[in-house]
């Protein structure tokens, strides 16, 4: 079943190989975790783990400007590598007509992405479905990495900020995209106050954005670790040292909630990201100028070629 | 190893992460997006052209029935006319036949009429020239001399017919 034998089928080898480039980021997240977590006693909500601080770096400032990387930072490269391994699975072995169960759900992904842009952005924004995709699957991945135990890296605001950051410049690039005129213009047309407010309006998205992910995401975790400790306090009342020892009511509960705050919150949070992401860049947009202009253009090309 | 505030804003990391999100579209771009994109157009041209070659089939298809039909339609008064033609060339025949025969009946008829005409004419001839001669041989005798033949003859004549009148009267 090797593509030497050229039956069309996809390399079983290589599909090997890209599911362990799924799995084995995953893995080695949780050993990371494993190796480096300190030993802590009681309740103890932190932020991600710094693996790398520059020199006379200040790890204790909540705002700094130190190079320092953090469990986020891994975690969010080792998605990365998942992710990149699991869409070159999906595409393994694309042919015209499918038969494998994942070219179905790669066709599945993109067009739902398509339709998603296409209904919250109009046809003409298609581009950007790549994107979508890409915000989507980072976003939902990072969170529920806190099903392996591992540190999300959505649940650190920095995180969450560079993203909305990345969004605020689009939504820049998308107002400013028909010349400094149409952008003045559109910003001040009804008064200095309504400007102002657009001014306020337009650098407050992304921050709102990156603090409702990021809260919801964090919240999660520190409801699931409020609640673990408590079930551990419980458990020691109650069973005495056996429950010191072996914290029995933790099975459960926690887990149930983790349903709810790492799967259900973390998917919908993202797909809060990407669909606040479309409205704004597409609310942004203005297209009937940009469709002038490039008419406009388009028409100054053709007189130009007749001149000449 | 020490860890961040848990609400913690680092520059840096919001670069890193900026990129990062700028990397995984780039990737999923490259290897998700555009080969599945791909392989939705060929088969959108794929089936595009069956569908034009389905159309293209159908239409001929169609243009044969409508020249089958048109055959059909002028078989059918090929052979309407043909019936009616063999009917007719059969009356004209039949036509021609009675008539000739009615004609030769007719011939035969009339030929058989003239003979018995001229017999019978014949037959009053020799009886008229016989009594005639007989009549006049007895009147000889009788009278005893000779009478003048063509006298005699109208005379007879005459005789002969007031009888054939007087029987013509009874009858």
């Amino acid at each position: 079943m090797t593509e030497t034998k050229k039956t069309g089928k996809p390399s079983r080898v290589i599909d090997v190989l890209l599911i362990l480039m799924m799995v084995l980021p995953l893995l080695a997240a949780v050993v990371l975790k494993v190796l480096y977590t300190p030993e802590s006693k009681g309740v103890d909500i932190h932020g991600a783990l710094v693996y790398y601080a520059a020199e006379g770096a200040d790890i204790s400032q909540v705002i700094s400007g130190d190079l320092i990387i953090t469990e986020a930072q891994i975690n969010s490269w080792l998605v990365i590598i998942s992710i990149t391994g699991f869409c070159l699975f999906l595409t393994h072995g694309l042919e015209e007509h499918a038969h494998s169960a994942r070219q179905h759900l790669a066709e599945w992904l993109v067009e739902k992405a398509e339709s998603l842009v296409s209904g919250n952005m109009g046809d003409f924004h298609l581009y950007i479905t790549p994107f979508i995709m890409a915000m989507m699957g980072l976003s939902v991945f990072s969170s529920l990495m806190s099903l392996l135990g591992v540190f999300a890296p959505t649940s650190d605001l920095s995180v969450v900020f560079g993203w909305a950051v990345l969004v605020f410049f689009l939504i820049l690039i998308a107002k400013i995209c028909c010349g400094p005129k149409v952008f003045v213009k559109s910003m001040t047309a009804d008064g200095p106050v309504v400007a102002a407010l657009n001014f306020i309006g337009d650098f407050s998205t992304p921050v709102s954005m990156a603090f409702r992910h990021y809260g919801n995401v964090m919240s999660g975790a520190v409801i699931g670790v409020l609640v673990a400790s408590f079930l551990q306090w419980l458990s020691r009342t109650v069973f005495g040292g056996i429950g010191a020892a072996f914290p029995l009511l933790q099975i459960g509960l926690p887990g149930i909630l983790s349903i709810y705050f790492d799967v259900f919150s973390g998917g919908l949070q993202a797909f809060i990201f990407a669909m606040l992401t479309m409205l704004n860049l597409g609310g942004a947009f203005p297209l009937e100028d940009w469709l002038k202009r490039h008419d406009r253009r388009r028409k100054e090309k053709q007189a130009a070629q007749q001149t000449v | 190893m020490q860890s961040q505030q848990i609400i913690s804003v680092n520059l840096w990391q919001i670069v890193i992460s900026l990129c990062n999100l700028i990397i995984l579209f780039l990737i999923v771009r490259r290897f998700l997006y555009k080969p599945v994109k791909k392989v939705l157009a060929q088969r959108q041209a794929h089936v595009d052209g069956v569908y034009e070659e389905a159309d293209e089939a159908r239409r001929r298809a169609e243009a044969d029935q409508a020249a089958w039909a048109e055959r059909m339609t002028h078989a059918r008064e090929e052979a309407d006319a043909i019936i009616s033609r063999a009917a007719e060339n059969a009356r004209m025949n039949s036509d021609l036949m009675v008539s000739d025969a009615k004609n030769r009946a007719d011939g035969i008829v009339r030929q058989a009429e003239e003979e018995a005409l001229l017999t019978r004419q014949k037959a009053e001839e020799g009886i008229r020239r016989e009594l005639a001669g007989v009549s006049a041989e007895l009147a000889e005798k009788v009278l005893g001399r000779e009478i003048n033949e063509s006298d005699h003859r109208a005379l007879i004549d005459s005789f002969i017919d007031e009888l054939e009148d007087s029987r013509d009267a009874d009858q």
